[in-house]
């Protein structure tokens, strides 16, 4: 007998899904911050600093101001009186950072005065128009010499340019002194090694380079005292706090929102100078603002991503054991501390511990200022730093024992039955099962048969190498201890008249597709049509609390939050529905949600449609005792422990002996993210990861000259990978729940960018063994290949 | 960025150092120039115009005339700003009798900072050897007439 | 600043007429003037191709061109690429084979993909991905959308 009314729904939790994205993009109908217009809006444009560092001596704005078409042209130090300092979001002592410089330059691109103009080619004009004098200072560029004594200095009170410094190690932490407890047995593990490799290893400073540019749009009402702020950012509710405070204003004066954004990768999610100056001005001048960012502005001010110089030290016994670990990192993370920029390398030095067994760890972290653009979340954001130095040091060891990277690294793996596994750092691994997921990568790469491929090709004269790394990561940030901002995420389930749902989160998505995921959630939950489901965010008036997409946590902590208040908003349907079948004595906890109707488990018969049910709910005439109207719920959830997903990369590169140019020419991954809901966006994800991996491998770099003046401003010399310059991805995975959501999701977002770049490296390291080098530092350029190639050593 | 390279001259070694150290000349010689003064002891300013690409733009500097020993030798320092950024730049010409003629040899640290600089080697070496390729152009010019 | 200049412009196949200032790009014009933001700037060197727009049927990257130099062009936009309601096979191939995530290079992406398979209706993977070398995308590691291209190929040669 069939009681439903249309035909049986599919389950689509773990099914490819179209994006509901898509039709408006596709068809360039999506709304980014550059597309919206509002009336009387002005546009500001920013003076920028040409020097690295230097004093400001005088700013002449006389000539800007008489253009017509300018309404108003303001230097820092006129603009201080309506703005203090910037906040950061992470516990260590940073120096004052003005939204606009007021008095000293500190890199190229730092702002020194803006303007306001009616469109944006006056505005330009009327930038390049002020005349801005310095009394230069020597430029601090290298971050080893910033440290020495006759170092010039960027900020007062930051003795030799160092803004943190840490150092834990040896079996333990006490908690109460922060110091090791028994550091000798660090030395002890390398004085008793067979083998110990040291490498001084640089992971270089990229541009994260998301193909939307910043741009803000601010709109200050003076009549109702309220502030609306649309921005190309990761984290509207997180702007919403800060803006307020920059104004002085209340969260309740003030409505952040992220329209359509074109991509973060880590770089949208500092709040900038440029959004506070935007809602300052716009005040000031009693008229909506807008700025957007030019490409070459993202190259100087949008924030950079990596930039740590690892000396790594690894000590292991004959049969590949591994013994011990030695990290001395040096983080140069530029002119000044943003939101999470001392955050970022911390999470190195946590990570590091990676898959395996680590007896004993030592870690030295400094942080370092620079007279460069000021780092913060890239993509991955602390983890590939950490796993690059420790899978390039493992594959060193593996190469001085001549054994097989594959094995080398299931010598050492945190065995399945050990987890959750407490780190030396202090971390504890949620859930993990490495070797099936080692297996299942050189089974897919046919490892044996790629390393026959390998001496092949060499006997042949080409030059031709295979690498592996494995990497663990860490996702669903979260918990609050660890978030500065909060690490709870936030949705609301509303379930409305004619049974359709309009659920929020707070987890902002930019390509990660959560309008799609969130809604296949739902409709299995509710056993209703996806099409009958709308998932809305980016907007602070709308979605009421969130924290924001980053860290890989929008499955696992705002999927979390989503399925709490579904939860919730389910159980009240149940009870309109029992109570609309109380002829039929039914109790809500026997209630199912089936195709559409809310039904007694196992007799369909007994059923109400979810339509007429939420119809009652509206209209609950009689009111069930004890009950309030309408289905509307929500609920935050807060995540125990983070999420550990990892995986197994394996690439094999070929050299061109005359060019010294590097070709990929395969790339297998096989990632173990949890539970998987979307597979294809899931694939997007890694792809995307790959690419920034590979590109870090192979082709970018941010260089500065020794002035500090930066020479890769523009896609021009900064070298981002191509369709061309990338193989087909061989994908696969393994899935291992993670016990902390109810879920089991754990975070793709960043898997392909951790495991791909020591991988890559690692197979060109192999393709140039010949050659005698055992170390090439990132990018893989063509010219250093050469050199290799013609001279051996390391680059 | 280092610029270097070498030039041959018709004229004798002494006619060429007098030539080049010329405010008139130079003035005359160097491409885009609007002004050239000397504001003080071997101390020039200059205003000059450049018509290429992403470094067009009006550029004002200051020319200081360094370690003259002539007729061999002497050094320059340069600095010069306008909208599109600016160039620090330290150059040493050596002047060697060849024959009849002389040799220059010159060679340059240039410092940039601004669009000049984000577009470094790619596009300021091209302009910079084009403009030195009129200059010398027209000092060739000059010592041949003077020559004659 | 120069006066203002007359220009006439065949987009989508409607004449928009406007005085505008010779400098004016046309990825401006296009935007700002007839509020056709489909079209996106992700560069300021016509490196990134998220301007791509046909000229004339050929593609072209519109933050490098002046309004001015497309008058009496014909210019066709990702706004003016469904037929009604039909979405092109391209459009169509980009959402099967999840094309795009964060959507930004999308419609250039696109624009040029339409003008690699006029000249080549039937690429190999190695041709698309040189044909599409113009455009960046940072989000989808370039996969997705070469299957999107095929896709898109496969259907134009079955109607």
């Amino acid at each position: 007998m069939t009681i439903a009314d249309g035909p049986a729904l599919p389950k689509l939790i773990g099914e490819r899904v179209k994006r509901r994205e898509d039709p408006r993009l596709i068809q360039g109908q999506a709304t980014y911050v550059d597309d919206i217009k509002l009336p009387g809006m002005l546009h500001l444009a920013f003076k920028r600093s040409d020097i690295a560092h230097g004093v400001i001596r005088s700013i002449d704005t006389s000539a800007a101001a008489a253009m017509e078409g300018v309404e108003l042209v303001i230097t820092g130090a006129e603009l201080a009186e309506h703005l203090g300092p910037m906040p950061i979001g992470t516990p260590f002592p940073a120096p004052d950072h003005f939204s606009v410089a007021t008095d000293k330059v500190r890199y190229v691109g730092e702002p020194v005065a803006v303007v306001v103009a009616e469109d944006r080619y006056i505005a330009r004009d009327a930038a390049d128009a002020i005349e801005v004098e310095y009394d230069e200072l020597p430029a601090v560029v290298d971050p080893e010499a910033a440290m020495e004594a006759d170092s010039a200095t960027l900020h007062e009170g930051f003795e030799r340019n160092i803004a943190v410094e840490s150092y834990w190690g040896g079996t333990g932490v006490n908690p109460e002194t922060a110091q090791p407890e028994d550091d000798s047995a660090v030395d002890a593990a390398f004085a008793e090694a067979d083998v110990v490799v040291s490498q001084r290893m640089l992971n270089q400073r990229l541009a994260p380079n998301a193909m939307e540019p910043r741009g803000v749009v601010a709109q200050y009402e003076p009549g109702r005292e309220y502030l609306t702020v649309w921005s190309a950012t990761q984290n509207p509710h997180i702007l919403r706090t800060l803006v307020a405070a920059m104004m002085g204003l209340g969260e309740h004066q003030v409505r952040a929102v992220a329209p359509e954004v074109g991509g973060g990768f880590g770089c949208k999610i500092n709040i900038y100078g440029e959004e506070y100056v935007a809602a300052a001005l716009s005040r000031l001048v009693k008229a909506p603002v807008k700025w957007i960012e030019d490409r070459t502005e993202a190259f100087l001010t949008t924030t950079h991503g990596r930039d740590l110089l690892g000396y790594i030290d690894l000590a292991a016994k004959s049969d590949g054991t591994i013994t011990g670990l030695k990290a001395r990192i040096i983080a140069d993370i530029g002119a000044y501390e943003v939101l999470l920029t001392a955050m970022i390398p911390t999470l190195t030095g946590l990570m590091m511990n990676g898959v395996y067994r680590l007896p004993v760890v030592r870690h030295e972290l400094t942080e370092v200022f620079t007279n460069k653009t000021p780092t913060d979340a890239y993509r991955g954001a602390g983890r590939p730093e950490g796993l690059y130095f420790l899978e390039r040091a493992v594959d060193m060891v593996a190469r001085e024992l001549d054994m097989d990277p594959a094995e080398i690294r299931r010598k050492n793996f945190v065995p399945a039955d050990e987890f959750p596994f407490a780190t030396q750092s202090g971390l504890v691994y949620d859930s993990g099962n490495y070797e099936p997921c080692l297996d299942k990568a050189l089974e897919v790469a046919d490892w044996q048969g790629l390393l026959a491929e390998r001496d092949a090709a060499r006997a042949e004269g080409r030059i031709v190498g295979v690498g592996l790394s494995f990497y663990v990561e860490v996702c669903g940030l979260g918990p609050s201890a660890v978030v500065p901002t909060g690490g709870w995420e936030h949705s609301g389930v509303t379930v409305e008249r004619g049974g359709k749902v309009t659920a929020t989160t707070g987890a902002s998505p930019h390509g990660q597709g959560n309008e799609t995921t969130f809604a296949q959630m739902l409709a299995d939950h509710f056993s209703i049509p996806l099409e009958d489901i709308t998932i809305l965010h980016g907007d602070t008036g709308v979605v009421k609390q969130g924290i924001g997409t980053f860290g890989s946590r929008s499955q696992a902590v705002g999927g979390a939050a989503l399925i709490s208040a579904a939860g919730k908003a389910g159980d009240k349907m149940k009870q309109f529905a029992a109570a609309l079948m109380t002829d039929q004595e039914v109790s809500p906890e026997d209630l199912v949600f089936e195709d559409g109707r809310i039904q007694v488990e196992g007799a369909p018969e007994v059923s109400k449609t979810f339509a007429e049910v939420a119809d009652y709910a509206y209209v609950p005439v009689p009111l069930p005792p004890g009950m309030e109207p309408g289905v509307s719920e929500e609920a935050f959830f807060e995540p125990e422990n983070n999420t550990y997903p990892f995986g197994c990369h394996i690439s094999m590169v070929e050299v061109d002996r005359d060019t010294g140019e590097t070709k990929l020419l395969k790339l297998i991954a096989v990632d173990d993210c949890g539970n998987v809901i979307n597979p294809l966006i899931v694939d997007g994800q890694v792809h995307g990861g790959l690419a920034q991996g590979i590109g870090q491998a192979m082709f970018e770099e941010v260089v500065y000259d020794e002035d500090g003046q930066p020479v890769t401003a523009s896609f021009m010399d900064y070298v981002m990978p191509r369709a061309a310059d990338l193989p087909v991805f061989e994908l696969d995975r393994t899935v291992t729940p993670t016990p902390i959501n109810p879920l089991g999701a754990k975070g793709v977002g960043e898997a392909g960018t951790i495991g791909s770049t020591p991988c890559v490296v690692n197979a060109a390291v192999d393709a140039l063994a010949p050659f005698g080098v055992t170390h090439i530092e990132m990018p893989l350029r063509p010219e250093r290949m050469w050199r290799l190639i013609n001279e051996g050593g390391q680059s | 960025m280092e610029i270097k390279g070498e030039q041959e001259f018709n004229g004798p070694r002494e006619l060429l150092y007098e030539l080049l150290l010329d405010p008139d000349v130079l003035a005359g010689a160097l491409p885009g120039v609007e002004r050239f003064e000397e504001v003080g002891p071997e101390t020039y300013e200059s205003t000059m115009r450049v018509g290429i690409a992403s470094v067009r733009g009006t550029y004002t500097g200051r020319v200081e005339v360094l370690e003259q020993a002539p007729p061999e030798a002497y050094r320059l320092r340069i600095d010069g700003s306008g909208k599109p950024g600016g160039v620090r730049a330290d150059a040493t010409v050596e002047l060697s009798e060849n024959g009849s003629g002389t040799t220059m040899h010159y060679r340059a640290e240039v410092k940039a900072r601004g669009t000049i600089a984000r577009l470094g080697g790619r596009l300021l070496g091209g302009v910079a050897r084009l403009l030195i390729g009129q200059f010398f152009k027209s000092i060739e010019q000059q010592v041949d007439d003077r020559a004659a | 600043m120069s006066e203002p200049v007359p220009i006439t412009i065949n987009v989508n196949g409607r004449k928009r007429s406007a005085m505008v200032e010779p400098r004016l790009l046309l990825v401006h014009f296009l935007r700002e003037s007839l509020n056709l933001t489909g079209t996106h700037v992700g560069c300021d060197t016509s490196q990134c191709g998220a301007c791509t727009v046909l000229l004339d049927g050929s593609s072209a990257k519109s933050c490098t061109v002046f309004a001015v130099q497309a008058d009496g062009s014909e210019v066709q936009t990702i706004e003016g690429l469904a037929d009604g309601d039909e979405l092109h096979p391209l459009q169509d191939g980009f959402w099967e084979e999840h094309g795009l995530q964060c959507g930004y290079c999308t419609p250039g992406m696109i624009m040029s993909a339409v003008n690699l398979l006029e000249e080549n209706p039937a690429p190999s993977e190695a041709e698309i991905r040189e044909g599409i070398s113009g455009n960046l995308c940072r989000c989808t590691g370039y996969q997705h959308i070469v299957n999107a291209i095929q896709h898109a190929a496969e259907r134009m040669a079955q109607s």
